[in-house]
């Protein structure tokens, strides 16, 4: 910590103040992901008995077993990869140059297009007309439904296009005055230029994706396309369900919470996974030396 | 090596009109430097050379082809921006091959010209360097390596020098003029700095609101002004500017100015001139603290003294006119404190309109009419 006297008494509470709040919001944040992670080890009766805090009781890894050895599990895991990086990938590619082309002042009617853009933030048509669209152009129960119906956001292109905006225009005429064209001043310049705002979108859209889990259970029927998330709760409630299970639950190793907490551990260990690899790309000063206002 | 031309260049923005027709021919191998206050124009007449911009008006040729509607990449001229706009998440080597690899030279040629390149600026040190690990002379380095490596027809300055510390300023430009010499490539350098511009022109272009002033080498618009704002903007300190009456002396015209009576060259347009109101224009350099003979001596008051060395400004005023002189220390300042007049030869004067800001007729009485 800084010296603190440095600060004024007024200063000291008021980074005292805030020290406080932010670790209350750390321990908010970060105690239910401890709390799953030790329900998921925890045997099933402790679980059900509501004994487990902040550690695991009764440690065992029955839940993972059962997790782990059901197929379906493993396939819905390969379909939310596909839905994830499939889509975030597809979205890239239509949020950047859109976002470009948004952030040039030589595009004729920028004004009308940003704010054609910019209302699908504020109005959308709503569950049925969507759903009913998505049937009509064919998309319903296919990966490719899925995948394009959601490819673009406004928010992302909005974030991105306020980025591109803000990378000084000499970039850009010098790039033209070395020959590029409009492709290569975009892929060339200022996409390595935007890498820590196309990190954050690629981020948002990541676990936008990974997470889906509303429209996936709309708009999917085939068992062997869904999710991770439409099939966490197609377990859960087939667990609850399952008489025979519940009513042995006392004696059994694993329980329909510490399964369910399984599954949820398993679906997070990739996203933290990738936030570190991204986070890399939020420095700050990505522009520094290039251009000296 | 090809010339730029342009007729009658006009730029406008909507309703607003920016440039007003200019006419400039650059011949090929000319140094041709652009000054003039900000918003004069001459940023807006480099951007349109280089298809940055687009003319409104008039017709830009580049040697003998017109370029109005000519992609920038497609007029074989590079550009030095003033705010260097390097590639930063490129090394230095990438950044002055970057223009190569967009027209997909070969690679083997492309590694030559950008060790050639290095070696001519002193780069090659720093090839595999970020430019955000550069000095900010070698920043302008790479963004001129960037230009020449592509050998244009034309370089464009604009205004390259003008983010860098004063020592580091005058050492780029000595490099921008030994460049110059060794490429001979046709340059358009725009800057507000009157120094750069008389270092470096073979020819110098000043502009006003959009507007040409005059056009001439860097001697000529020293010594022969067309305009008390050209006088004034070219020269440093600037040119001395005052009004005065003309009146009939013994032996020609004399300007009246605050009680002082300053002998004036016999300008055929003075001959009759008694009572004109004029405003009369003298270098600091051309004021001489040693009386001469045939010069006129006015009396000032010594209010500050400058020492730069081996010269000194002498700031004085004639009754309440602020007036520069320009003396020789001689290793010694005691002697100008005691300064109490000037002397100065009448060729040495101009003479302005009251009105328009013209300078009289160069015509001498007796000489031609």
């Amino acid at each position: 910590m800084a010296n603190m006297n440095l600060y004024s008494r007024g200063d000291k509470w008021f980074v005292i103040a805030n020290m406080v709040l932010v670790g209350l919001f750390t321990i908010a944040t970060l105690y239910p992901f401890l709390y799953i992670a030790a329900v998921s080890f925890s045997s099933g009766f402790a679980a059900a008995a509501g004994t487990v805090v902040l550690t695991p009781v009764n440690f065992t890894i029955a839940a993972y077993e059962r997790v782990l050895s059901e197929p379906e599990f493993w396939r819905s895991y390969a379909n939310t990869f596909i839905y994830t990086f499939g889509g975030t990938a597809v979205s890239l590619l239509i949020i950047i140059p859109g976002a470009y082309a948004l952030s040039r002042p030589q595009l004729i009617g920028r004004r009308f297009w940003n704010l054609f853009v910019a209302f699908t933030m504020w109005f959308n048509a709503g569950l049925i007309p969507f759903f009913l669209n998505m049937r009509d152009l064919g998309l319903l129960d296919s990966y490719f439904g899925i995948i394009i119906g959601f490819a673009l956001n406004a928010f992302n292109i909005i974030l991105l296009r306020n980025f591109f905006e803000s990378i000084p225009s000499s970039f850009e005429e010098a790039a033209r005055m070395d020959g590029a064209n409009e492709f290569q001043v975009l892929w060339k310049v200022y996409v390595p230029l935007s890498k820590p705002a196309i990190a954050t979108i690629t981020l948002f859209c990541i676990v936008a994706r990974w997470n889906g889990f509303f429209w996936a259970m709309v708009l999917l029927q085939s068992e062997d396309k869904i999710p991770l998330q439409v099939y966490l709760r197609q377990l859960i409630a087939e667990l609850s369900d399952d008489e025979e299970f519940t009513s042995t639950l006392i004696s059994a190793a694993y329980s329909v919470e510490t399964v369910t907490a399984a599954i949820i551990v398993c679906s997070i260990i990739p996203v933290l996974l990738i936030y570190p690899w991204v986070q890399k790309y939020f420095n700050k000063g990505i522009l520094l030396g290039g251009v000296k206002e | 090596m090809s010339g730029v031309s342009l007729e009658r260049i006009v730029k406008r923005y909507g309703a607003l009109e920016v440039v007003h027709g200019i006419d400039l021919e650059i011949a090929p191998k000319e140094f041709v430097v652009l000054v003039g206050p900000s918003g004069c124009g001459k940023s807006t007449t480099l951007r349109m050379i280089a298809g940055l911009e687009e003319i409104s008006g008039g017709t830009c040729r580049i040697g003998d082809r017109v370029v109005n509607r000519v992609a920038p990449k497609d007029r074989d001229v590079a550009m030095v921006f003033q705010n260097y706009a390097l590639y930063p998440h490129l090394s230095v080597a990438d950044n002055i091959a970057f223009g190569l690899r967009i027209r997909r030279t070969p690679k083997a040629e492309i590694a030559s010209s950008v060790e050639e390149v290095a070696g001519i600026l002193g780069l090659t040190p720093y090839l595999d360097r970020r430019p955000a690990d550069l000095s900010g002379g070698q920043r302008q380095r790479v963004a001129m390596g960037r230009a020449i490596v592509r050998h244009p027809e034309v370089f464009l300055f604009d205004e390259p020098l003008s983010n860098l510390d004063a020592k580091l300023r005058t050492q780029m430009r000595a490099e921008i003029k030994r460049l110059h010499k060794r490429l001979g490539v046709t340059s358009v350098y725009v800057t507000h700095d009157q120094v750069e511009a008389m270092t470096l022109a073979d020819r110098i272009v000043v502009m006003r609101d959009g507007r040409i002033e005059q056009i001439g080498t860097p001697m000529e618009l020293f010594n022969d002004p067309v305009n008390t704002f050209v006088a004034g903007f070219i020269g440093s300190p600037p040119m001395n500017q005052f009004e005065a009456v003309v009146e009939a002396g013994e032996r020609g015209p004399v300007a009246v100015a605050n009680g002082a009576r300053i002998a004036l060259p016999a300008l055929e347009s003075l001959r009759h001139a008694q009572g004109r109101k004029v405003i009369i224009g003298i270098r600091p350099e051309h004021a001489s603290i040693e009386p001469m003979p045939g010069a006129s001596t006015v009396p000032v008051e010594l209010d500050l003294i400058e020492t730069l060395g081996s010269e000194a400004l002498l700031h004085s005023s004639i009754g309440e006119v602020p007036f520069v002189i320009k003396a020789e220390t001689g290793g010694d300042t005691a002697h100008l404190a005691r300064v109490e007049a000037f002397h100065v030869a009448p060729e040495r004067i101009k003479v302005f309109d009251h009105d328009t800001g013209r300078v009289l007729g160069a015509a001498r009485m007796g000489v031609a009419a």
